[in-house]
């Protein structure tokens, strides 16, 4: 049952099925579904909160560090935005060489979700009784989040999008993922373990403004809890797909540097 | 030709995408160059779209500049695609210098030999 359900749903997020009327709220729907592009300029910690966002940041665990990398915005080499990261990892992070980054083999490795959802690119959610989906543009990333269930199976394979369990709290959609394979924090050379938990917060502020937070926890990477919020706005539009090339890099690697005598 | 080289002030949040391809890996992001030559190669593809192009510099030496775009899922909301260089172009660029010297740049605009545009600049469209 659950298959048939996720098929669906997946087919609609693929493109399959005329994308127009996948918008339209069924009358027990909460407004979440369509197309969401982030919202240009800083959130919270760099600046002050929405109403609505001081909500939801107030129910981020407390003593939560709220990083300040949401958007483009990316740490450079050894910040990771106040979060007490594993000695061990930092000394790991110094040989880092982020070059690598162009090479074929993982140019198009994608993110794990918890990176790729602070990053400057559109969502779009479509939202059923049994199943919410959002996808991503980054990378053609899909997330099924399970409305039906309330544990993550032991025998799920870990992987970028994990295992994604949802909930109405109100008007409020509480999403809970596990079975993350081990993805970078922040891009700057420190990864978190599989055993990382995460847990977003999704609101519509207003007809065309979605808050989102997350909420992680790895003990195998950092001490306590790390947080992002990020604002989104409605548009009239889908989600690309993302198509990596990964020769892309092959370019990079091939420039021209000037004669030296 | 590097016209001219002028430091901007960096706009955190408005600026080129560049999350899993770490920008300032390669470019002195806070930095701005503007170059202009003769397009060789376009290729508009995840990642980053890249654009090849010959300059003839001050002293005549001829130079073969590489230069990259943030992710062009995102500059096709800018009006950007395939279509918008062909090899032959005449074009002027601005953007981030490479960190190391190399003749590589980050596109944050594009103008035609006339001065239009292509596409529009970050933040203008939404």
């Amino acid at each position: 049952m659950r298959l048939k359900a996720v098929c669906a749903l997946a087919a609609c997020a693929a493109g399959v099925t005329g994308a127009a009327s996948l918008h339209a709220q069924s009358p027990q729907g909460h407004g979440i579904a369509g197309f969401w592009s982030m919202a240009p300029g800083p959130t919270p910690p760099r600046r002050a909160a929405t109403p609505v966002e001081a909500e939801l940041i107030k129910q981020l665990r407390e003593g939560a560090v709220l990083l300040a990398d949401a958007g483009a915005t990316e740490f450079p080499p050894g910040d990771y935005g106040g979060l007490n990261v594993k000695a061990s990892l930092r000394e790991a992070a110094k040989s880092y060489d982020p070059e690598n980054q162009t090479d074929v083999s993982l140019t198009c490795r994608p993110p794990g979700v918890i990176y790729s959802m602070q990053g400057p690119f559109p969502i779009e959610i479509f939202e059923g009784r049994d199943l919410v989906v959002i996808k991503l543009e980054y990378f053609d990333l899909v997330r099924i989040v399970f409305m039906n269930e309330t544990e993550h199976p032991d025998d799920w394979p870990h992987s970028q999008t994990g295992h994604s369990i949802g909930r109405w709290d109100g008007e409020t959609l509480v999403v809970d993922t596990a079975k993350l394979s081990p993805g970078t924090l922040f891009n700057n050379g420190v990864d978190y373990t599989e055993n990382v938990h995460l847990l977003e917060r999704f609101r519509v502020a207003d007809a065309n403004t979605l808050i989102v937070t997350q909420q992680f926890e790895d003990s195998g990477s950092f001490e306590g809890t790390a947080s992002r919020i990020m604002s989104f706005r409605r548009g009239d539009d889908h989600v690309y797909p993302y198509d990596c090339d990964p020769t892309y890099g092959l370019a990079i690697e091939s420039r021209q540097r000037p004669d030296k005598e | 030709m590097i016209l001219r080289l002028c430091l901007f002030s960096m706009l955190l949040g408005a600026g080129a995408a560049f999350a899993h391809h770490s920008a300032p890996v390669f470019y002195k992001v806070e930095e701005r160059i503007t170059v202009s030559g003769t397009v060789t190669e376009f290729r508009f593809s995840n990642p980053h779209a890249i654009l090849k192009f010959d300059v003839v510099a001050a002293d005549g030496e001829k130079q073969q500049w590489t230069a990259e775009t943030t992710s062009p899922s995102i500059l096709r909301r800018r009006g950007w695609s395939q279509a918008s260089f062909e090899p032959g172009d005449k074009v002027k660029l601005e953007g981030m210098p490479s960190q190391d010297g190399s003749y590589l740049m980050r596109i944050t605009r594009a103008f035609r030999e006339d001065g239009t545009e292509i596409g529009i600049p970050a933040g203008t469209n939404n």
